[in-house]
């Protein structure tokens, strides 16, 4: 309770302290009501009827009205009021229908003074004039007001509201004459109290019973009500039709309503069932309450503002036999938990971004409303408490980025998807097309890895230049010419002094190389000086080039560095045996003696530097050491863990569907799954289905194959005489006709093909589609209306 | 690099949350004024609203889309104390030539006595279910046994996290290796050093879900917090929003170490850590890669962090929610700041031309 500091409000001379506290009482409560002077407050129930001090740090009890061994029904109450004039004066509401007053000056112990049995059925609500002394107003189950005058034995007038029962009653602040009466079927009627023949003005409230009102102690026109239909509305009197103003909805019906004192927009509710919080509301904004009370363990029966003229001080009684007193300081804010600014990524790699607009708006130096999370307004006391809620505008701007092409867009990912081939020809072709692709997307790193994998998987004998060079042609080639004629002067010894240096120090390269991860080149005699070069010259050829390809750069050196780092794996010994192709080893040996020729003129004139680089140095070990495709196993795993860990599953499973059962065994079968069922996530959610079904299809995981073999059923009818088929095949066994003839071309289809359900006629999905661009209807003839979604 | 199109959402209160399906083609908004709006997108690339309807009958924090395979379906969670399940209803012809779509309530889960502040679909593997956090601190897990009825929900397990829970996010993985595994988030504000991250991991032996690890380091009130795509990494990744934008990697160490225990024992790494919004961070979403985070903060903008081949985590690129982008954020995020010394001044031409190439 540390942090409920202690609140002083000053109050022409009478001044209010507090802070949250609160007592237990006997019984659960019904009503509460305070005295005039804010010191005292009285709780009534069924089993309560007790008066309280309300002192600077907890409640005494001050007073029992409930005397006698046995008390009477009289003393159990349904409401309670205290006389805003006379400081003795009380009323309650019993639940037999007796409307009670009570005499605190009565010197006997039973403070009892009038009973005026006179509704037939619970009285709901009493009412003290608020500047009469003399008159009380009830409001009954039995759908009857009646006017006491506290002088006489028996009513004054009786107002029959010729609806159904009566919720609330509640004199006008300013208009000496007039109450307003709620009732059970919605409607809200306004009497004069002179006139008790017939209402002034009825209009209907709410959606179901109207529970509650408040007249606004400011403005005389302005009346709230609360309903069943968990609404808060305040309507205008003003006009002649009752206009609302304004409309609050909350979370559970609303069981009372008191507009806050000085300040114009503030409504307190509190609701009949479920929810046990107090709110209150800034009428101008709806949606979401501006203070919360969450004390209370069970539902809240009473709320009244201490203080007439003070907005700090709430009081209020439970079901859950306790009596409060909330302090505003106390009170959580549920705006300033909730997030005023979403944010999300889309498929495409565009952001959806909204904001509340004060956030956002591009005059920074605007101040920020004062009511920040971190300092409640509440408190700068120095203001006027109707300044202080002035209305915040609070909306939100919602705006789209979208990316274009180059950035961070995911063209890249359908593009490759979409143009890989994954099966179907020779490996060394699959990876040079595949490397093709990559290359033209500008996806260097991937390209230089399929060109990589081609060398190390298939005898470079099978792979003619021309196909290479087709293949690269396509690509942007201007770039990886350039680059390689700076390969080729640096070869030379032709090249810049600077790059001359570079490519004669031993030392020097491998710093440029390796200084982030010094450990990776450790006792590799077999790097040749201009393999560790070129790199770096490519690196400089790069920034001529175009600006993306810094991107690159990124992704160049991990990989260059991710291979080299694997090399020491040499000295483990290879997991499995040799398996296929050993022929390539023969293919090795044969060509080994020129693979500098092979490498410089016949390839490297379409590669880039690197790839020219990681092909000669690659060829040249396979030269020395003469190594089986399986020498390269654990670095092949290693490079497609490498593409998933980066968030590139394509990469991965592309390789691991073309080589096959070249690496298939090395992964274990869990991280395979994986990676399928991500690919193909990412293939559905880009709606690319035939690819996502080649994929699986080209799996040698059970778990995916067996993918789209589940739940596919083709339900289909015979064209011909419209029963349903039986899964045999497209011949019908009634009418022995071959059910998938298209009914535009009327030759049988093979392939796609496309139906209406409604008369199961269709046919070549071309033909379809272009029928239906002329007619809707069905190209058999059969008159139908085909519908295809 | 990013085009903003702003779109008048005639949202009247804040919007708290913007989800894409899973396609992209079609997002979603939820205001405090209770209601969801339904926009898709025009072969032009505009956004258009197809629905708006109240939801709740309180200011409406999240929605979000289930996968499509189960419909087009939403879920959204509401001050009111409920999350409720929404339907698109086709063929409804009338609707439709005015280019609006009809959602209809599937059901309404009232389980939570406090405002209901997330919910989150499950990864599709896992069948149809949802998970729900409010502020009572309890994190709720229902599953519709039957994809075909979306109005039955039965609550599988109730986790009370002892904290005021701002923001749940399901580990994504598929991968049999992964156990069902959810993050929350609490945005309990009071001055204690509880962990305010804490990670659930299905236990399969015990079939409840058990705490597998709280992120100690993360004190301060979490606002918002995404797995990122796993994609067939072997590892999770993690981003917090709280007063800054946290990463973190989530390494299962070796199932054998742990089967006996049961649940799964992570390495955690804290990867990033950046205060650059200068104040709290209210949302971050990964892209579909996992490769680009987006965080938001209440200096209104949005940054974007990528990291580099060393793994270091850099912002490239500022946005400015009404579109205009920040100048001088994009540079630093593309070198890597640790190369050493002996290629520093190779380095400072790269940069040199570089910047050269950028004032052009």
């Amino acid at each position: 309770m540390e942090k409920m500091a202690r609140v002083t409000t000053a109050l022409g001379g009478n001044t209010i302290t507090g802070r949250t506290m609160f007592c237990h009482l006997d019984a659960p409560a019904n009503a509460i009501s305070v005295c005039r002077d804010a010191a005292q407050v009285v709780v009534a129930g069924r089993n309560i009827f007790k008066i309280y001090a309300i002192e600077e740090e907890q409640f005494v009890e001050k007073l029992n009205l409930r005397v006698g061994r046995k008390p009477s029904l009289n003393f159990s109450c349904a409401d309670v009021v205290w006389h805003q004039m006379d400081e003795n004066l009380l009323a309650t509401a019993a639940t037999n229908g007796v409307v009670v007053t009570w005499n605190l000056g009565k010197p006997s112990r039973n403070k009892q003074d009038q009973l005026f049995t006179e509704h037939k059925r619970t009285v709901n609500k009493v009412c003290f004039h608020p500047t009469e002394v003399y008159m009380l107003l009830s409001g009954s189950q039995d759908g009857y007001m009646k006017c006491f005058d506290l002088r006489k034995k028996d009513s004054v007038s009786t107002f029959s509201g010729q609806s159904e029962s009566v919720r609330d009653v509640q004199f006008s602040i300013r208009d000496y004459f007039t109450f307003a009466a709620t009732f059970e079927n919605g409607n809200v009627q306004l009497w004069d109290i002179r006139r008790p023949d017939r209402y002034e003005r009825m209009f209907t409230a709410h959606n179901g019973p109207v529970f509650c009102c408040d007249w606004h102690p400011e403005d005389r026109g302005w009346l709230a009500t609360g309903g069943r239909d968990k609404m808060v509305k305040v309507w205008d009197m003003n006009t002649n039709r009752a206009k609302e103003i304004y409309c609050v909805q909350t979370i559970a019906s609303v069981a009372r309503v008191k507009w806050r004192p000085e300040c114009k927009h503030h409504i307190a509710t509190c609701s009949m069932m479920v929810d046990h919080n107090i709110y209150v509301w800034d009428v101008r904004r709806p949606f979401i309450p501006s203070a919360m009370f969450e004390e209370h363990k069970d539902v809240t029966t009473g709320i009244v503002w201490r203080h007439l003229h003070d907005p700090y001080f709430l009081l209020s009684g439970s079901k859950d036999s306790t009596l409060y007193q909330h302090i505003f300081k106390d009170a959580s804010q549920p705006i300033d938990r909730a997030n005023p600014e979403g944010l999300c990524y889309s498929l495409y790699g565009d952001l959806a971004f909204a904001a509340k607009e004060s956030l956002i708006s591009s005059d920074s130096n605007r101040k920020p409303y004062i009511g920040d999370r971190r300092h409640p307004i509440f408190f700068k006391r120095k203001l006027d408490p109707t300044e202080q809620f002035e209305y915040i505008s609070s909306s939100s701007a919602l705006s789209v980025f979208e990316t274009d092409v180059e950035s961070g867009s995911m063209d890249w990912f359908v593009r490759t998807a979409k143009q890989y081939v994954l099966a179907g020809r020779p490996l060394a072709e699959l990876c040079d097309h595949n490397a093709a692709v990559a290359k033209e997307l500008d996806r260097n790193q991937v390209a230089q890895t399929w060109t990589m994998l081609r060398i190390i998987y298939s005898s470079p004998g099978t792979v003619s230049s021309a196909n290479l060079n087709h293949s690269m042609g396509k690509g942007s080639a201007s770039l990886p010419l350039m680059n390689s004629f700076n390969l080729k002067d640096i070869q030379s010894g032709m090249g810049s002094e600077s790059r001359l240096d570079r490519s004669k120090g031993e030392s020097r390269p491998e710093n440029i190389l390796m200084d982030s991860s010094s450990t990776l080149i450790n006792n590799d005699e077999n790097e040749e000086t201009e393999g560790s070069d070129v790199p770096a010259d490519y690196l400089l050829g790069d920034v001529e080039g175009d600006e993306d390809e810094l991107y690159m750069m990124d992704h160049e050196n991990p990989h260059a560095e991710e291979q080299e780092y694997i090399l020491p794996q040499e000295a483990f010994p290879l997991r499995h045996e040799i398996v296929d192709n050993p022929s390539a080893l023969d293919h090795l040996q044969d060509k080994a003696d020129s693979p500098h020729v092979s490498g410089n003129e016949a390839e490297t004139v379409s590669l880039t530097p690197v790839e020219s680089f990681s092909l000669i140095s690659i060829s040249h070990s396979l030269y020395e050491n003469r190594l089986p495709p399986d020498f390269f196993s654990p670095i092949v795993r290693d490079m497609l863990l490498f593409y998933a860990e980066q968030g590139d599953v394509q990469m991965t499973v592309s390789v691991l569907i073309v080589l096959g059962d070249r690496i298939r065994k090395e992964i274990d079968e869990q991280t395979q799954e994986h990676w399928y069922t991500s690919y193909i996530d990412l293939l559905q959610r880009f709606q690319l289905w035939n690819i996502s079904n080649e994929v699986i299809k080209l799996s040698t995981c059970r778990a995916i194959n067996c993918l789209n073999q589940a739940s596919t059923t083709l339900h289909i009818n015979c064209t011909n005489c419209k029963r349903p088929m039986s899964n045999k095949g497209w011949i019908c066994d009634r009418c022995r006709q071959c059910a998938s003839m298209c009914a535009v071309c009327h030759h049988v289809v093979k392939g796609l093909f496309v139906w209406c359900q409604g008369c199961s006629h269709g046919g070549h999905l071309q033909h379809i589609m272009k029928w239906l661009e002329s007619s809707s209807h069905c190209p058999a003839g059969c008159g139908h209306l085909c519908e295809y979604t | 690099m990013f085009v903003a199109r702003s779109i008048a959402a005639d949202h009247r209160d804040l919007i708290h949350d913007v989800s894409f399906d899973f396609h992209g083609r079609r997002m979603a908004t939820c205001s405090s004024d209770q209601s969801v709006k339904v926009w898709d997108k025009s072969e032009n690339g505009d956004w258009h609203c197809t629905a708006s309807w109240k939801t709740h009958s309180g200011s409406v924090w999240r929605v979000t889309w289930a996968h499509p395979e189960f419909g087009q379906v939403l879920a959204s969670c509401s001050f009111d104390r409920t999350a409720a399940v929404w339907e698109e209803i086709v063929g409804e012809s009338n609707d439709k030539l005015r280019g609006q779509s009809h959602w209809v309530k599937r059901t309404t889960l009232v389980d939570s006595r406090t405002s209901v502040t997330d919910v989150k679909f499950a990864p599709k593997h896992m069948g149809l279910m949802l998970a729900t956090c409010s502020a009572d601190g309890v994190v709720r897990i229902y599953e519709a046994p039957d994809v075909m009825n979306l109005s039955q929900w039965s609550l599988q397990h109730e986790i009370s996290c002892k904290l005021s829970c701002s923001c749940i996010s399901w580990n994504p993985s598929s991968s049999r290796a992964h156990s069902p595994m959810i993050a929350v988030g609490s945005d309990d504000n009071s001055p204690n050093i509880l962990a305010k991250v804490q990670i659930y991991e299905y236990n399969e032996n015990t079939r409840k879900y058990a705490k597998a690890e709280a992120l100690m380091t993360v004190t301060d009130p979490v606002h918002d917090i995404a797995f990122a795509p796993n994609l067939g990494r072997s590892f999770h990744i993690l981003a917090v929003a709280t007063k800054d934008v946290r990463i973190f990697t989530l390494k299962p160490l070796r199932k054998e170490l742990t089967s006996s225990g049961g649940l799964t024992k992570f390495e955690i790494h804290i990867v990033a850590q950046f205060d650059n919004h200068n104040s709290q961070v209210w949302r971050v979403s990964w892209n579909i890669t996992g490769t680009v985070l987006a965080s938001s903060g209440d200096d209104g903008c949005v940054r974007l962090w990528k990291a580099n081949y060393m793994d270091n985590w850099k912002c490239t690129g500022i946005l400015k929610g009404n579109g205009s982008p920040v100048n001088g954020s994009s540079q630093q995020g593309i070198f890597n700041a640790s190369l050493g010394s002996a290629n520093t001044s190779f380095q400072n031409s790269l940069n040199g031309s570089f910047a050269g190439r950028k004032q052009s």
